[in-house]
């Protein structure tokens, strides 16, 4: 670094320093993230493992460099605190970057996890084969448990909240079997659900067969 | 005590009473659950007298459905009884959704108090889940000093990771009474006069306290 530049100016210069690094250093993350946003809300696309990989690399690239760095400041034997010679700035640059990367990362987790979770909700305690794909192991992992988290606050309420989506119109809803489901006990009566027969039914009993789509409302 | 009353206004009303004091709590629920999904932060919690009211009705409900009352009547009943589970259900929905997405901060703030036993007990896990997920997929594979869950670095003095809700977005909301002139920022250079009755559209942060107070509602 010029020695010739003041204190005041110092701060302008590494700000844009830093902005041309973090332009070039933090690229592969800000990819990640542009992914999910130019999502629908609420869609999830396919886990990026080799983008996440690279970012990854990336990290623990700028740590060998922020590491060596440290290094040749003790080495030149500088108080590690007060010192402010070029050393110092590539450190501080690639700790920026790392945490930017971080930040990356996280986000981009954080996001696709609350979308996965939100599932719970419309999809119901199973994802279909083609959502399964689009996760990594650790996402599949976390909609199982946390499927059963909302599962235990439910028993211990002793009511099911997924159940009572809309607003009720009326108790009864006349309901199309798509797949078949074999005898069911609704209530007091048994009742014989083979494809293609119409019902009319509790609402309550026949939302979680509609959420798993195994029955329509049948609207005339 | 809660109880007590709950076996009078059913012992005592009959018919015609007991209709009466139904409807009143439906529309209470509307309001706390609305309220609940345009407010950005969490309210308290009501304690459990949705619950008992539900109690009731499927008790009622039962009793008619025994003694073979009128067709129309058990079916009017069984409506009134979905109706009401449909706002309970859609209320603690509400609530168990602003917990997930922000469970780390509420668990750091005073906000951790308005949530109910069980619904602490749901964050807890949940932290645990998300933090195992985190921890498995990005923290452990990144250099030391860079794995915490809640700081960028090591060298972070705050918890500068957590999601906060967005307390600036605008609301809208309906007073309940005159308020008069009220400051909306720090500085004093926006001051609104807020007439009873009236709607306006305003930063959820700078009316916060009216609402905890419950001089303003959210619509």
């Amino acid at each position: 670094m010029n020695p010739i530049i003041k204190e005041d100016h110092l701060h302008l210069w590494l700000a844009k320093i830093k902005i041309i690094c973090l332009k070039m250093f933090g690229r592969r993350a800000s990819q990640l993230l542009r992914e999910l946003a130019s999502c629908e809300p609420g869609q999830l696309t396919a886990y990026n493992t080799d983008t996440f990989e690279q970012v990854i690399k990336e990290c623990n690239e700028h740590n060998l460099q922020l590491q060596s760095l440290i290094r040749k400041i003790e080495d030149a034997n500088l108080d590690i605190q007060t010192t402010r010679n070029e050393d110092h700035f590539g450190a501080v640059i690639h700790h920026l970057s790392l945490a930017r990367n971080k930040r990356g990362l996280m986000s981009y987790m954080y996001n696709r996890a609350e979308i996965i979770q939100s599932l719970r909700w419309t999809i119901g305690p199973v994802l279909p084969l083609e959502i399964q794909e689009k996760l990594n192991y650790s996402e599949e992992e976390y909609y199982k448990n946390h499927s059963t988290a909302i599962e235990a606050y439910m028993s211990q309420l002793d009511l099911d909240l997924t159940v009572d989506m809309v607003p009720p119109k009326d108790p009864y809803i006349r309901v199309k079997v798509l797949d078949d489901i074999g005898e069911v006990c609704l209530g007091e009566h048994t009742i014989s659900l083979t494809p293609q027969s119409l019902h009319f039914i509790k609402r309550v009993d026949a939302e979680p067969f509609i959420l798993q789509g195994l029955m329509e409302e049948f609207l005339e | 005590m809660e109880r007590g009353e709950a076996a009078k206004r059913r012992g005592g009303g009959g018919g015609g009473h007991g209709g009466k004091k139904r409807c009143r709590s439906s529309e209470e629920g509307v309001e706390e659950r609305e309220g609940g999904a345009g407010d950005p932060a969490l309210r308290g919690w009501p304690s459990s007298e949705g619950r008992e009211q539900i109690q009731l009705l499927e008790e009622t409900l039962d009793e008619f459905t025994e003694n073979r009352s009128d067709d129309l009547v058990v079916s009017l009943y069984q409506m009134d009884l979905d109706r009401a589970l449909f706002l309970l259900r859609s209320y603690l929905r509400i609530r168990l959704q602003k917990i997930e997405n922000y469970m780390v901060h509420i668990s750091k703030t005073n906000l951790w108090n308005r949530l109910s036993e069980q619904e602490q007990r749901f964050a807890k896990r949940c932290i645990e889940i998300m933090e195992k997920h985190l921890e498995q997929s990005v923290l452990s594979r990144l250099p030391y000093g860079y794995q915490s869950m809640l700081k960028q670095s090591i060298s972070s003095e705050e918890d500068d990771m957590v999601p906060e809700p967005q307390l600036d977005t605008f609301v809208f909301c309906k007073t309940k009474s005159d308020v008069g002139a009220f400051q909306l920022d720090d500085t004093g250079e926006e001051i609104v006069d807020l007439v009873a009755d009236d709607l306006y559209v305003l930063r959820y942060k700078s009316i916060r306290g009216l609402v905890d107070g419950g001089r303003i509602d959210l619509v």
